[in-house]
């Protein structure tokens, strides 16, 4: 897998968590406090499958911890063994300090909220959601309570009599998140929670889930293979592919810093211009880029070796498009707009450079009227500055 | 359905296109009508009528004479039912028997078809065609097999002679033990295939859940997989418990002097006796026997996995 190319590697997490004055806590950057679930160096193997291949990872109370990536690449396996379906075929779980090696999942201080939620067909709302405590042999006033409670956080209170077949896929979605949060779990695992409600439908919820997060208090790993949805839900993600964990940061750290051409490409679209390091100064570097037919100028150091394989990412909102150079910006390249997606809030545009590459450029549309804006035909200037451009190892 | 598909164009074409819903059942209600109906309107008939020595052995229902027509009802093959306590004891005992063999079948029947839902997927085809196997063999074979095994000289009695465990040969044919043997070995497939369908559709995500909801394995089989195979559980139950119920060949061949059985009545009364119509009026009072287990059945399926949470509750 690629690596950073060091030099502006480290994210804006400098600062010690002492001067850290934001809201949020940020725990995975206090080296002294203890992780919530640790997962070291765990693989599956079916057969001579590996579907998760030597992953670890560190989740901290509270965290609200998505694992992205595509279909396959083993992130329900991974939960799955949080969960104890699977047993792990090398590496160890701990969770809140116990190791979980040989624990089945109905000893585990873990629930889990299934894809297909998987909702007891037999039994009413009221009863799935009591399912759980039941288990535990609870006080049936304190069950009835805590169900009812349960109903009306979720919105269900209406619906406790009904059957699961009796219910919209957002309803049965509310169930399944209610029964698994009302054993008031450590560490809840939701599998693609959202997946099968429609785009507005999931919009709305994911707010809500992380409303139901926060005021819970509950450490939540949300599998998804939607990155919009990872970078509104998570305080930190892990981008999945082929079995192992490519990487984790906060959905800021993976956008503005990814550590591959993997990781750039798989979150929003990006430009990616291959090329080799041709100056590597104290403070700035050139890479000269053949297939774009320019140099791109860097502002800090790579601290790579020149003649090195390299690819520059640069995201098209990072891209000014202009009718005539300001001179300004230390890259600048013409083109001919190619095509332009109208999308309301922003316009993407395809331009195509005189080598031959096409380059995507976002606009935001602050015009109700569309006079001044390129259309496909048309000159244009891009530029962007010294850091827009991330540098990624070939 | 609703708009029919092109079937043809012509007018024949659009009305068997609208039709083609009530031709659909027809078929099966034909079928029904032709080969159960009919034959057992005739049953019906001959045990309302009086036995005669004759060919058939019954005198006619009915009889048109100078534009009047006779028609003679004989309700005392019925009453005969009633009056003689032989037929009574015969139907409470098949239908212990029948109950009894059922639930043993159920017993045996429903760990094998757990055990072939659960096993991989390559392997239970293979299991399956076990458990059809004995099909291909005459089902006289093999209870004449049973035979060579129980009676005292054996398999069964002459290996455990042999091994020094008994001195004297036991009792095992022509016994109540035989009788059983026989109708959970041959009833045996009938539970476990319907047991198996249902089971196979069992959605392992449900199994998972219960787990992870805090269920040790024992509390989500009886919470979870056994309401949700209610419907297998019954449908196997009615397969094996109905016929069972008329079993003949079983008692005849394997059960003893005071095995009494409607169905070796039934046998006596048409082949020994040539008692035609009382024969008859045995088979409709039986027919009425098993219509009730079948209306039980009926209902359960119309109801989708109804009331089943009531389990839930007794757990
Ligand atoms: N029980 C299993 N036996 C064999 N292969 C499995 C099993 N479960 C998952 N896999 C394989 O492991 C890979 C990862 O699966 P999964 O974790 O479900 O992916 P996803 O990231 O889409 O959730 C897939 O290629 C899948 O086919
Ligand atoms: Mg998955």
């Amino acid at each position: 897998m690629a690596q950073t190319v060091p030099g502006r590697t480290a994210p804006p997490q400098t600062t010690t968590p002492q001067t850290v004055t934001s809201a949020v806590p940020r725990p995975w950057e206090d080296p002294a406090a203890t992780p919530f679930v640790r997962v070291e160096g765990v693989t599956k193997r079916f057969g001579s499958f590996t579907a998760v291949q030597d992953v670890s990872l560190d989740i901290y109370r509270g965290e609200l911890f998505c694992l992205l990536g595509g279909s396959g690449c083993g992130k329900s396996t991974l939960l799955r063994m949080l969960a104890g379906f699977e047993d792990v075929s090398a590496g160890r779980v701990i969770i809140d300090g116990r190791d979980q090696t040989g624990v089945p999942p109905y000893l585990r201080d873990t629930n889990m909220m299934f894809q297909s939620y998987a909702l007891f067909p037999h039994l009413s709302v009221e009863k799935n959601i009591a399912y759980g405590l039941r288990r535990e042999g609870l006080p049936r006033a304190e069950i009835a309570t805590r169900v009812t409670d349960m109903l009306s956080l979720v919105q269900m209170q209406g619906f406790a009599a009904r059957r699961p077949h009796q219910l919209s896929g957002g309803q049965r979605q509310r169930v399944a998140l209610a029964r698994a949060l009302v054993k008031r779990p450590k560490l809840l695992l939701l599998d693609e929670p959202l997946g099968a409600l429609d785009r507005k439908l999931r919009e709305e919820t994911q707010l809500e889930l992380i409303k139901i997060q926060q005021s819970l208090g509950i450490t939540f790993i949300v599998v998804t293979h939607d990155q919009e949805e990872a970078m509104t839900l998570s305080t930190r993600l892990g981008v999945m592919t082929e079995g192992r964990i490519v990487q984790t940061g906060t959905p800021h750290e993976i956008y503005e810093f990814p550590r591959s051409r993997f990781v750039a490409d798989f979150i929003g679209s990006v430009n990616l211009f291959d090329g080799r390091i041709a100056v590597d100064g104290t403070d700035s570097a050139t890479i000269a880029c053949p297939g774009a037919g320019m140099d791109i100028h860097i502002s800090h150091s790579v601290a790579g070796t020149v003649g090195q394989a390299v690819t520059v990412a640069i995201r098209p909102e990072k891209i000014e498009m202009l009718a005539s150079p300001s001179g300004t910006r230390p890259n600048a390249v013409e083109g001919r707009v190619e095509e332009v997606a109208y999308m309301g809030n922003l316009s993407v545009y395809h331009v195509r450079l005189d080598s031959g590459m096409i380059v995507r450029v976002n606009m935001s549309n602050r015009s109700r009227y569309d006079d001044d804006v390129p259309r496909p035909g048309a000159s244009v200037v891009l530029e962007w500055d010294g850091s827009a451009g991330v540098v990624l190892e070939g | 359905m609703s708009g029919g598909g092109p079937l043809g164009r012509g007018a024949l074409g659009r009305a068997l296109a609208r039709n083609r819903r009530r031709l659909v059942i027809a078929v099966p209600l034909l079928w029904l009508g032709l080969f159960f109906l009919v034959p057992f309107l005739y049953v019906a008939k001959i045990s309302l009528s009086v036995p005669a020595i004759a060919r058939p052995p019954y005198l006619p229902l009915w009889e048109w004479k100078d534009g009047t027509l006779d028609l003679s009802l004989n309700f005392g093959n019925f009453l005969f039912l009633i009056q003689d306590r032989l037929y009574l004891a015969a139907y409470l005992e098949s239908l212990r028997i029948a109950a009894i063999s059922t639930l043993i079948t159920l017993l045996i029947g429903y760990p094998m078809a757990y055990a072939i839902a659960r096993s991989p997927a390559g392997r239970r085809n293979l299991l399956l065609m076990l458990v059809i196997l004995p099909f291909w063999t005459s089902f006289l074979l093999r209870v004449y097999a049973w035979i060579g095994f129980l009676k005292s000289n054996g398999v069964i009695n002459n290996t455990l002679m042999a091994l020094g465990l008994i001195d004297t040969p036991l009792v095992l044919m022509q016994t109540d033990f035989a009788v059983y043997l026989g109708i959970v070995y041959t009833y045996l497939p009938f539970m476990i295939l319907p047991l198996y369908a249902n089971l196979a559709r069992l959605d392992g995500a449900l199994l998972e859940a219960s787990a992870d909801l805090g269920a040790r394995p024992l509390t989500t089989f009886a919470t979870v997989t056994l309401p949700l195979s209610a419907r297998g559980i019954v449908a196997g139950c009615m397969l094996v418990f109905i016929p069972a119920v008329g079993e003949f060949v079983i008692p005849a061949l394997l059960g003893g002097p005071d095995t009494l059985m409607i169905g070796a009545v039934l046998w006596n009364e048409f082949f020994s006796n040539r008692d035609w119509p009382v024969a008859s009026a045995v088979a409709v009072v039986m027919l009425l026997v098993l219509i009730l287990p079948i209306m039980l059945l009926r209902r359960v399926q119309a109801a989708p996995e109804a009331d089943a949470s009531k389990a839930e509750d007794a757990a």
